[in-house]
């Protein structure tokens, strides 16, 4: 039976009195695209920041590449690359210092000037990284979760920031990248992005974990929890969680 | 070892394109070598020492205050607050080598500072500088390692950077005005001077101004201790504090 690349069991973190995840158990295998989807505060940054290493759980096992993120950082990150919800970077640091100071962490990093080429960057490489508009940050951002040539990557809000058709070049390259054989677990607010990449969905709520599958076995689950007569047929993925995602008070806000 | 080459270079040109570090540690020192050396001279007036042959040790002392109270503890709260080192923590490197790397790069100015500011008294003021090479390079290195270790604390004890700047301004500046690196201590009433006992950047401007005067160790014992004793308790204590820090 092949190995998952991350596997992970009864996940529980606490920030004090307030339990931000509770119990959430999920998988990926290689090649594998996860998507971690729910409302702003369901525990999603949480959850893959416990598998980054960067968070220590209260309970549960968690294990990439067989090992643990939090004992065996070093080991894990040479396989493992990341993109945080937010990156700032050193002050007045240029492009290309960023990525050759990034290139030094690894043995045999990949080619960042080719890479700053297929991103788009590549007449930014003089450029100081705060004066980049948005969109080139996400990119550059992007660029750095890749320098390692990793096996598993961690994408939290992957396309944030990007115009339409920079985010259909990514997701176009991210298919690129899992036909190599790369595990990707990725969080995202855009159901269009999960509908054209996931493989498996993680769907959270309130910290807690609603289901955990394949993306059809998701709409299967949507259909089931949305009552007979309003169900329709054809929907998309993100009309289908609009449906059941819940109503709570912070989401019914709007301006008339 | 690649690693730690490519992190000490870039911020090293970090350093320099920070004005305010880079002003503070090597032109400030020498503005204020040339402000008061033109306000008092260097003629003989101490025991054969002039002004500025007392004024050159405790100005340094006063770069490795600014370097190792302001500048290196600024730097560590901006990346801490900004959550720079949780970056580097999603790497094989890790935080604790961007550190020192920081480090390095702070005391590597340090020391570039405290040469200009020797090289510009000798070449304006022509100071007596009567001690051995040997003894004044382990005073400033133990003088430097107290203000660092200080310096250390502050981004770990301070609730954000604005807390952290506020730490710093307040322990640089009354170290500085209080310990003689600017106003001799020989003008002090004696409350000034017992307040000033309790602050290490004292013990450091003592411990400089006798080893430039080619003065010996065992005279300075009290300094020697003060000054390794805070250097080792305080790097110790703030290594624990960084450790139990939630840095994400």
């Amino acid at each position: 039976m092949e190995q998952a690349v991350v596997q992970v069991e009864g996940l529980n973190l606490a920030y004090g009195t307030i339990r931000a995840v509770q119990d959430v158990s999920f998988s990926v295998k290689s090649g594998e695209i996860l998507a971690v989807i729910g409302q702003n505060g369901s525990g999603k940054t949480s959850t893959v920041e416990c598998v980054e290493g960067l968070r220590k759980p209260n309970h549960g096992s968690i294990l990439v590449f067989g090992k643990n993120p939090l004992k065996h950082r070093n080991e894990v990150y040479k396989e493992m690359g990341v993109q945080l919800q937010e990156t700032e970077y050193p002050p007045k640091i240029k492009v290309e210092e960023q990525c050759r100071l990034f290139a030094s962490f690894y043995e045999h990093p990949a080619d960042w000037k080719q890479l700053l080429a297929q991103l788009g960057l590549e007449e930014k490489k003089k450029r100081q990284v705060c004066k980049l508009s948005g969109g080139e940050r996400q990119r550059l951002s992007i660029l750095l979760s890749l320098m390692g040539r990793p096996k598993l990557l961690v994408l939290d809000e992957l396309t944030t920031g990007l115009d339409p058709e920079a985010r259909q070049n990514m997701w176009i390259s991210f298919r690129n990248i899992k036909e190599n054989g790369v595990s990707i677990i990725m969080v995202s607010h855009y159901l269009d992005e999960v509908e054209a990449l996931a493989d498996n969905i993680l769907y959270l709520e309130q910290g807690k974990q609603r289901f955990f599958g394949s993306q059809q076995g998701f709409r299967d689950y949507a259909k089931e929890q949305i009552p007979e007569g309003e169900r329709k047929e054809g929907c998309s993925l993100e009309q289908l969680y609009l449906q059941i995602a819940p109503k709570t008070a912070s989401q019914k806000w709007r301006l008339e | 070892m690649k690693a730690f080459f490519i992190i000490f270079k870039t911020e090293f040109l970090l350093f320099l394109r920070n004005f305010f570090s880079f002003f503070f540690a090597l032109v400030f020192p020498v503005l204020m070598l040339v402000l008061f050396g033109g306000i008092y001279g260097n003629e003989p007036i101490y025991s054969g020492k002039g002004m500025m042959d007392i004024c050159v040790p405790a100005y340094a002392v006063m770069v490795m205050g600014v370097t190792g109270l302001m500048s290196f503890p600024l730097t560590l709260a901006e990346y801490k607050e900004k959550k720079i080192y949780k970056r580097f923590d999603a790497t094989p490197v890790g935080k604790k080598q961007i550190i020192a790397a920081q480090t390095t790069v702070h005391v590597i100015m340090t020391l570039i500072g405290i040469v200009i500011l020797c090289g510009m008294g000798k070449l304006l003021y022509d100071i007596k500088i009567q001690g051995n090479v040997g003894p004044i390079c382990v005073g400033i290195l133990l003088s430097t390692a107290s203000m660092f270790s200080m310096g250390f604390l502050f981004p770990v004890i301070g609730p954000d950077s604005k807390g952290t700047s506020l730490l710093c301004y307040i322990c640089y500046f009354i170290m500085l005005f209080l310990s003689g690196a600017t106003i001799p201590d020989m003008l002090f009433p004696d409350t000034m001077k017992t307040v000033a006992g309790f602050l290490p950047m004292t013990y450091a401007v003592d411990l400089m101004q006798g080893l430039f005067a080619g003065e010996s160790f065992h005279m300075y014992r009290t300094e020697l201790l003060v000054l390794g004793l805070s250097a080792i308790l305080l790097t110790a204590l703030g290594a624990l504090l960084y450790r139990k820090k939630d840095w994400t």
